[in-house]
């Protein structure tokens, strides 16, 4: 099992060597400029967090959109063109709404009870 | 660790630096871990139905392996996508 999953982790980093540290950029530049008033601590603790939620950002971003883009019976194992443009779009309106979420959460404070 | 990641790293101390490059590869063990096992469960509730059999058809092994090729095909896609997303939006703030 050891084995096989050695083999995985190196197909994975062949198809996407920078993945995590293409998106975490903006967190790492944010630790690099604490603000006034927020130890250091609390600055590693803040970049933690909001790294992994862009972690998990993403792992419900690729399973929402395989869930809605692929097709299941797995005629190939290459993405075809309509699967292709279906993906890209998925992610483009699956950010829209995660930004649109968060400006009312941030705007709105409380939810309306 | 590569470059691009590094340059934001430059106004730190040593040893903050190595701090959160631990931190990021303990983030991107863990991920891949949960990528593991999430790929296994999803190939196997959509290629494996028949339980006649105690091994794999072959049919059943085709299914899987190019399940587990689109997934992670997929997945590099949404990756570049998503760093596209995500560096329009560092800029605009």
């Amino acid at each position: 099992m050891g084995g096989f999953f050695c083999h995985f982790l190196a197909l994975r980093n062949s198809l996407n060597p920078n993945k995590n540290k293409a998106f975490l950029r903006s967190e790492v530049s944010m630790a690099a400029n604490i603000p006034a008033g927020i130890d250091k601590e609390q600055a590693f603790g803040m970049a933690e967090t909001e790294m992994e939620y862009r972690v998990e950002l993403f792992n419900r971003l690729a399973q929402t959109c395989f869930n809605k883009c692929v097709d299941k019976r797995y005629k190939e194992a290459e993405l075809n063109m309509g699967e292709n443009s279906c993906i890209d779009r998925c992610v483009s309106k699956y950010w829209q709404v995660n930004s649109m979420i968060g400006q009312m959460l941030s705007a709105g404070g409380r939810p309306p009870m | 660790m590569d470059k691009n990641m590094l340059a934001g790293l430059e106004g730190l101390p040593e040893e903050d630096k190595n701090r959160m490059s631990a931190m990021i590869d303990h983030l991107q063990l863990r991920d891949s871990l949960r990528m593991y096992n999430s790929l296994v469960e999803r190939c196997f509730n959509d290629c494996v139905d028949n339980f006649t059999r105690k091994t794999l058809q072959k049919q059943e092994e085709t299914c899987v392996a190019r399940c587990a090729e689109k997934f992670l095909k997929h997945s590099m896609r949404v990756g570049l996508r998503f760093a596209e997303l995500n560096s329009q939006a560092a800029t605009q703030d």
